[in-house]
């Protein structure tokens, strides 16, 4: 692990880090990133978690040891990366066709045709938002990169947004330097993807798409903003597939979901905004990431008793090694998503229930046995140290919900609380479906961005959302 | 006169500006013999064991040299990852730490 290797070195600890073989490339790129090209690793050949113990043994005897001997007694070479253009330099010159295999080439594109990003284009993206173009919104690894308000222009012109939706791209980045989101985790193993949600009345100022096919591509503003999104992790953090982004299988962007407020304004309920510390109608932007998801499609049934079961059940399903981050490598870190259409809300809430309610249903519905929950958290990570009981006893778990009995067919909840599940409306408004997303903990945590429009673009009611707080 | 479009462009460098270029290593030790050596693990891929195998091997060959175990350093990527990096240097150097080892992956 690299970032504890780096501040170790930093101090004048000598450090060797044990890197599988699969893992070199990123190592060797994220070493750089962090100022170290020639840290010293050790590698471990194939793949721990398929070796039988004589030949892990083996490998590490013959191939490793001797590498962590070397890396923390002989010299290593200082280094540094290699150097590159400045922020405003024209890279590239040419016609729309040489421009994008330019960019292709030297992986500045996501593979897709980008809009050429000229000085014109750029200064229209910065006239959308009255900020200093070399404000830094924040340093982002793995390529220890300042992302400025003029790279974000750079990028959302290349992913085809329109100008006006620039207040949302600061907010995004402003959102992906967040501490509490972890944007360094981003090239992981299980490749989860950022989904991004949007409230508040710039929602349809800017046409986003807030009903039916709200996840399809197909709409400019939610599908160029999503695209936006994984650019700047190209191009302001520096993921690169097969290099620092290691993406077992990976996903593609998601498109923005825009919830829909006119639903919850029928009945009542606050915004997901508000879950992320928010007031209710002002703009934001929420991200986290998912791990993937499933329809809990053509639910039926007239009272919550009767649909909710389907989303408890979903959470369950699309809840299976990410119960680490509950319990584990994150302790009550784990914030699955649920979607549900507006008819499916607004039968719920006739009934009487508030969202605080919902939440409290598939919190106390959304569980699994105890046993089942320690064979994913114990025997099928091959983390011999964890188990309920053990756990409680440390007090690292609320012992009342995870260590009641020793039953083993108890059942224990996959979050810590009812406000751990998160929830947005959202959807064909005439349909009966949910949508479940497993999340990816605190690599990849919740996290909002109150977005800042420019006087000549905010309606009354944002500005009075944000003069209020 | 021609009325086709001018397809020419003047592309803009699109990437964000490194902030680290180069830092120094540490100076490496001359041997292990009578160093105290940390276990630094983020609870991935059979680190446990593979640190039992190394410590076994590394006291064979050094036999002064001394280990802080992963357990008593605890998980460098949990839910507290930044905080407990952040940290780290002041533990090692209260521990006496002479060198680490990182593991497991990147």
């Amino acid at each position: 692990m690299l970032r504890a290797s780096a501040v170790c070195e930093a101090v004048g600890i000598p450090t060797s880090s044990l890197v599988t073989e699969g893992f070199v490339r990123q190592a060797k790129a994220t070493a750089v990133g962090l100022g170290l090209p020639h840290v010293g690793l050790a590698m471990i050949p194939g793949h721990p978690a398929v070796q039988d113990e004589a030949t892990f043994r083996r490998h590490l005897l013959e191939t490793t040891l001797p590498q962590v001997v070397a890396n923390l007694t002989a010299a290593l070479a200082d280094g540094e990366a290699d150097a590159e253009p400045g922020a405003r330099d024209v890279v590239c010159s040419g016609g729309f066709e040489e421009i994008n295999r330019v960019f292709v080439e030297r992986e500045w594109s996501d593979g897709l045709p980008v809009v050429p990003p000229t000085r014109a284009r750029v200064e229209a993206f910065l006239r959308e938002v009255h900020r200093d173009p070399d404000e830094v919104l924040g340093t982002l690894l793995p390529d220890n990169r300042a992302a400025t308000v003029w790279s974000v222009a750079v990028n959302g012109v290349m992913a085809g947004c329109r100008p006006e939706t620039m207040p949302v791209l600061v907010a995004l980045v402003e959102a992906m330097a967040d501490p509490a989101y972890g944007v360094e985790h981003s090239g992981n193993t299980p490749g989860g993807e950022t989904l991004i949600v949007l409230n508040g009345p710039i929602v349809k100022d800017l046409g986003f798409n807030f009903t039916q096919g709200v996840m399809r591509d197909g709409f400019q503003p939610n599908t160029t903003v999503g695209r936006f999104w994984r650019l700047a992790l190209r191009n302001l953090a520096g993921f690169l597939p097969h290099k620092t982004d290691k993406a077992t299988f990976g996903n593609t962007w998601r498109v923005v979901v825009a919830e829909n407020e006119d639903a919850l304004a029928t009945i009542g309920w606050p915004p997901h905004c508000v879950d992320l510390g928010f007031a209710a109608g002002e703009d934001v932007v929420g991200i986290a990431r998912y791990t993937g998801g499933g329809m809990a499609s053509s639910m039926a049934g007239s009272t919550p008793e009767a649909l909710l079961p389907y989303l408890a059940d979903g959470l369950v399903r699309h809840t299976f090694w990410q119960i680490t981050f509950s319990v584990g490598l994150g302790y009550g870190k784990l914030r699955p998503l649920v979607l549900m259409t507006p008819i499916i809300a607004e039968t719920i809430a006739r009934a009487g229930w508030s969202k605080d309610d919902v939440k409290r249903f598939l919190f106390e519905h959304a569980r699994m046995p105890a046993w089942q929950f320690e064979r994913l958290l114990r025997d099928w990570t091959r983390k011999p140290i964890w188990n309920l009981a053990e756990e409680a006893r440390a007090g690292r778990i609320p012992a009342e919900l995870y260590a009641a009995s020793d039953d083993p067919q108890r059942l224990v909840p996959i979050v810590w609380a009812p406000e751990h599940i998160h929830l947005v409306v959202t959807g064909d408004p005439l349909r009966t479906s949910g949508y479940v997303f497993g999340q990816n903990g605190q690599l990849g945590f919740p996290v909002g961005r109150r977005i800042r429009r420019p006087a000549h673009r905010t309606p009354p009611a944002a500005a009075a959302a944000v003069k209020e707080d | 006169m021609n009325d086709a479009p001018i397809d020419h462009h003047d592309a803009l460098w699109p990437r964000a500006v490194r902030q680290v270029r180069g830092r120094r290593l540490a100076p490496r030790l001359a041997t292990l013999e009578g160093r105290t050596v940390a276990q630094l693990w983020d609870y991935l891929f059979r680190g446990d064991e593979a640190f039992a195998i190394l410590e076994e091997a590394l006291r064979a060959r050094f036999p002064g040299v001394r280990f802080v175990g992963w357990r008593e350093i605890g998980n460098t990527h949990g839910s507290d990852e930044r905080e407990m990096i952040a940290a780290l240097p002041a533990r090692l150097k209260a521990m006496g730490v002479d060198a680490a080892i990182s593991a497991m992956a990147a």
